[in-house]
């Protein structure tokens, strides 16, 4: 079982601040993400998801524990090393597209690799576009596509160096409807045909319906996860927390 | 909504302090400028009245007019019989009889520069006070302001030469004063004896004035005294000369404040581009901000009227602090003047309530006009922006502004063209000035090319064509950084070439019409020329010289202005100068009458034959025929456009200085020996300079060089404003795209990229102004050394090294403005850069 795992956390330990007012972000918390599968990351607000999102993609540091994406050790890896391993082991999408507005929908897409010094292989970028239904708007400028557009832009741009992993940040947020259901259609065909590991923190129970796993995290720590969630399942899951919560005495 | 505007000013203080700085330098200039003139203005006034508070009125030989070009005319000794007849008269208390003059001081060889050489007068009618030690009353005693003995290091017992027309051996005997102060505002004074001072003046026993005191009012003694002297001698009152020298010190400060001026025009259009682009950018920023204010339910006209009232503020207070840095630095203009040589009075700063009123009005009036198009867009924000997620400036430009701003470019060049083809200068200013809010208006389209084949360079890698969209996404706003810093380098380059231009032209000129060998001239700066005529006679005596012909300075009144011309020897000047004639003769001067230069006889329609009706200072107005025309090359070189023959001046004038004398090698003698020979033999005569071709051209140039150098230091202050503006522009475009950069960072560039990116930013909009600078300042001095060959001989040369050197610095100061945003930029923290809204 060499590298079952795209990525493994064990007890990351993340404190902001000091003193009285220190918060603990991270509390012991561990996290594998199986390869090829498509996990979702759920949580109360402020119970760590994004913190430990940021951890495993190399975005920011933690206080104690490991962090191995295959066989490479990302605790105690220096800011430049984290930076060159952004270029093209890891993958974003953001809530908020992110797309840079100088550059092109296809300039966008090669930007990690143009990043990395790498040509672009560019049968995988026109079966990408085509897939995700830009073939045509690939010489367009961002501000000339639409929410759903841009965000399949940036999805693309995501899966364009076939990363290890692809982190995702809420990708449906700033979605209607008809065009989350596109784009988590397609973020589960990626992973399914594609074999792309693809990591989701959302706060939405039918968004991680589409997952083949979600792990769920309180206070700092993955205290619960099952494979093959439905919307109702999660939902459910989630109301527990919120009773947790009222059960704990001010 | 005025509250609203001083809480914007609060809240952008940052941003603002800019723009602040900006309209501070012009008005500092502005105030700076007048806080000068008022002030030697004044001090003249002082010196008059100090020099003349003892005396009710001065007698001294009668003129025409007393002062002409800045320098008060020469007047003819009196004879010592006129101290009789002033004393004989019964209401004349005291009479004092004066000597005065210019002297040189020497010590030991070395020069101490030029004083005024006056005669030693006890207080309360001499206006020096003795500060220490003793008053002169023996031959060769003198006593020298304290102002210029503390300077020169000089002290009581020190040996001197006081080099007049006779240098005379003297020793420093005390120190004096001038009013309260240790010495006069301007210059240096030298007192002596007046045996002394007639001695080194050699004026044998003439009188330069006597000073008179009487019971009577001044009006009564001074019409006494007149029906006693007859018109020959002036009986001139202290309001008299203070009229007088009021006049003298306007045309002497005239040239300085014209520089001066100029400058706070260019540093207040510095200015207002940087206004403009920080009101813009501060708008911008906030755009979502006024869509919740007007959606709140302001009006457009609201908005506007904040927006103005928030350039008002800044405004007056920039305009406050730059009348305060004005005063203040009236100080370092005044070292800076003299660092180039160009003279500016001492003493307290007259500072006016029209000066405060005049530099604020106009900076806050440049502030508020800056800020209009800023105000008008900030008016044209839409309440719904509010709910848009970003709202960048936008990326066009308007036809209407591009297609005005080359109509008025077009018409501009082709009226600042058109004097290079005979039409009136006047169009010079007028083009320039269209063609140049031609540029500004239609810059934002027009950079876009610039901007882009300089972005090629860099647009291979990702940060350089990130680095080249960024400066192309707001064109206004790169178009206005570009333009502060591309026109104060326009300036710079245009006045290097026409300065070089003129130069050339004025070496080339002199080499082409004069051929002597050597040309002795005074080493002072005397207006007329200092040549004592007895260094003529011994010239012609030398064996090395071939042939010598001395030329001699007059100033006339010709109407209203002063105008100034050459006397020479009709037969000799063809022999050291090529005389080239429209009409008659130069020799035709032999028997009377003025040759004048072509310029004058087609500007006055006059022809051979003519009578010029010239007034005199000492022989008043005479009619002379005018008996012949010369070209003007030749007329330049000689730097008068009228000329008569030395006996035509000696009838005229009663100087009997030579302004210079042109000699020829003889058969045998090279130039170079020619120099020693006369070097040699004119030793006794220090003030006295031989100089051979380069070095008299050097001198003629001499102005140039001290303007330009003059107008190379304001610019350079102004310049730095322009290079801190690339800074501020940069570093909202860090601030607009801060997600961008968090994102690019997130991506795996690395932070030296994204400070290379910065860096490339400002290397661009560096780039840009310097090619839009040289364009727009080699142009602009084609057309104006263009409209000026059409009044003198001269064609343009473009001093390659010298621009070479302003572009780099120019170039390499826009990296340096990179350097801060750029640092700034790399060290955003990747998360919270992505967070940024």
């Amino acid at each position: 079982m060499t590298f079952q795992h795209a990525i493994e956390a064990t007890d990351l330990v993340k404190t902001y601040g000091t003193g009285p007012t220190a918060v603990r972000a991270l509390d012991h918390a561990s996290l594998s993400i199986g390869r090829g599968r498509f996990t979702a990351i759920m949580g109360p607000s402020g119970s760590g998801k994004s913190t430990l999102m940021h951890a495993m993609a190399g975005l920011d540091t933690v206080d104690a524990g490991s962090i191995r994406l295959g066989d490479l050790e990302l605790v105690g890896l220096s800011e430049k090393k984290r930076t060159l391993l952004r270029r093209t082991r890891i993958g974003f999408i953001f809530q908020s597209y992110n797309l840079v507005p100088a550059l092109t929908a296809k300039e966008n897409i090669e930007l990690p690799l143009r990043l990395a010094g790498k040509k672009a292989d560019s049968g995988w970028l026109l079966e990408l576009a085509t897939t995700l239904g830009i073939a045509d708007r690939l010489t367009h400028r961002p501000a000339e596509l639409s929410g759903g557009q841009q965000q399949r832009v940036a999805v693309a741009r995501a899966l364009a160096a076939r990363p290890e992993v692809v982190f995702a940040d809420e990708p449906t947020g700033a979605l209607d409807s008809r065009a989350s259901t596109a784009l988590l259609t397609f973020l589960r065909r990626a992973a399914h045909d594609l074999g792309q590991t693809i990591v989701m923190v959302t706060h939405d129970p039918s968004a991680a319906g589409y997952a083949d796993r979600v792990d769920f995290l309180s206070d700092g720590r993955v205290v619960d996860g099952f494979d093959n969630p439905t919307a109702a399942l999660v939902l459910d899951r989630m109301a527990r927390f919120d009773v947790e919560r009222d059960e704990v005495p001010a | 909504m005025i509250r609203f505007a001083f809480a914007q000013v609060l809240a952008h203080r940052v941003r603002l302090a800019l723009t602040v700085v900006a309209v501070m330098l012009g008005v500092s200039f502005v105030s700076g400028s007048l806080v000068l003139s008022d002030t030697a203005q004044r001090l003249f006034d002082d010196q008059f009245a100090t020099a003349t508070a003892g005396t009710d009125v001065t007698v001294r030989t009668a003129t025409a007019f007393d002062s002409g070009m800045g320098v008060e005319v020469e007047r003819d000794p009196m004879p010592a019989s006129v101290l009789a007849d002033v004393t004989a008269l019964d209401d004349v208390m005291t009479a004092v009889p004066v000597a005065k003059g210019t002297a040189r001081l020497q010590q030991q060889g070395t020069d101490l520069g030029s004083f005024q050489l006056t005669t030693w007068v006890d207080e309360p009618i001499g206006s020096y006070p003795l500060l220490d030690g003793d008053a002169p009353n023996r031959l060769g005693d003198v006593v020298i302001d304290k102002a210029a003995a503390t300077t020169l290091g000089l002290s009581i017992g020190d040996t001197l030469t006081i080099a007049g027309t006779e240098a005379v051996d003297a020793r420093i005997v005390g120190l004096a004063g001038f009013g309260d102060s240790d010495g006069p505002p301007v210059g240096s004074v030298a007192l002596t004896t007046l045996a002394t001072a007639q001695e080194v003046l050699t004026v044998r026993d003439g009188l330069s004035e006597i000073l008179v005191t009487s019971d009577l009012p001044v009006a009564e003694i001074q019409s006494a005294l007149a029906d006693e002297l007859g018109s020959d001698i002036q009986v001139a009152t202290a309001q008299d000369l203070a009229a007088a020298g009021a006049e003298q010190a306007a045309s002497n400060l005239e040239m300085l404040q014209i520089v001066l001026i100029a400058m706070s025009v260019a540093a207040l259009i510095i200015g207002a581009f940087l206004i403009a682009n920080t009101f813009s950018i501060v708008i911008s920023q906030r755009t979502r901000e006024l869509a919740v204010v007007r959606a709140a339910g302001a009006t457009g006209k609201q908005v506007l009227a904040s927006v103005l009232v928030e350039a008002l503020i800044v405004g007056a207070v920039a305009s406050a602090a730059g009348v305060a840095l004005g005063i203040v630095s009236t100080y370092g203009l005044r070292a800076l003047a003299r660092t180039f040589d160009v003279s500016i009075p001492d003493g307290d700063l007259v500072i006016l309530p029209r000066t405060i009123l005049i530099a604020v009005a106009v900076g806050v009036a440049v502030t508020v006009v800056a800020a209009i198009g800023p105000a008008r867009r900030a008016a044209a924000v839409s309440p719904l922006a509010a709910m848009r997620a970003s709202a960048a400036e936008a990326r066009g430009v308007g036809r209407f502004r591009v297609i005005a701003g080359a109509a008025l470019l077009a018409v501009g060049a082709a009226g600042s063209a058109a004097p290079s083809f005979g039409a009136p200068m006047l169009l010079l200013g007028a083009g320039l000035v269209l063609a140049l809010v031609g540029v500004v208006m239609a810059a934002p389209l027009a950079l876009r090319p610039v901007v882009a084949l300089v972005g090629r360079a860099g647009s291979r890698t990702v940060p350089g064509q990130l680095a080249r969209d960024a400066t192309l996404r707001a064109p206004r706003r790169t178009a206005a950084t570009v333009m502060a810093l591309a026109f104060g380098l326009a300036l710079m380059v245009f006045v290097s070439i026409v300065g070089d231009s003129v130069k050339t032209a004025t070496g080339a000129q002199y080499r082409e019409v004069i051929s002597a060998d050597v040309v002795i001239e005074s080493a002072g700066q005397e207006m007329l020329g200092g040549v004592h005529s007895a260094v003529y006679d011994e010239v012609v005596e030398i064996a090395e010289v071939g042939e010598a012909t001395r030329l001699k300075y007059g100033h006339w009144k010709d109407g209203k202005t002063t105008s100034a011309l050459t006397g020479l020897d009709p037969d000799a000047i063809s022999t050291v100068a090529r005389i080239q004639m429209v009409d008659g003769d130069i020799a035709d001067l032999n028997g009377g009458g003025v040759v004048i230069a072509e310029r004058v006889a087609t500007d006055r329609d006059l022809t051979v034959g003519d009578q010029l009706p010239m007034t005199f200072a000492r022989t008043g107005e005479q009619q002379l025929p005018i008996v012949g025309i010369i070209e003007d090359r030749p007329a330049q070189a000689l730097q008068t456009d009228y000329f008569v023959s030395l006996d035509t001046y000696a009838a005229l004038f009663t100087e009997d200085m030579d302004a210079s004398i042109f000699v020829l090698a003889g058969d045998e003698t090279t130039p170079a020996e020619l120099t020693t020979a006369l070097q040699a033999e004119l030793r006794d005569h220090p003030t006295v300079q031989v100089r051979d071709q380069a070095a008299v051209i050097a001198g003629r140039t001499q102005t140039v060089d001290q303007i330009f150098g003059l107008v190379t230091v304001l610019l350079a202050f102004a310049m730095v404003i322009a290079v801190l503006g690339i800074a501020n522009t940069l570093a909202l475009s860090i601030l607009e795209r801060t997600r961008e950069i968090g994102l690019l960072r997130s991506m795996g560039m690395s932070r030296g990229s994204v400070a290379l990116m910065v860096q490339v930013e400002a290397v661009i909009v560096a780039v840009a102004a310097v090619v839009t600078g040289l364009v727009l300042g080699v142009a602009g001095s084609f057309t104006a050394v263009g409209a000026l060959s059409t009044i003198a001989p001269i064609s343009i040369m473009i001093p390659v090294p010298q621009l070479f050197v302003i572009a780099g610095i120019v170039a390499v100061a826009g990296l340096l403005a990179g350097l801060a945003p750029a640092r700034r930029a790399a060290g955003l923290p990747v998360l919270e850069a992505l967070a940024h809204a």
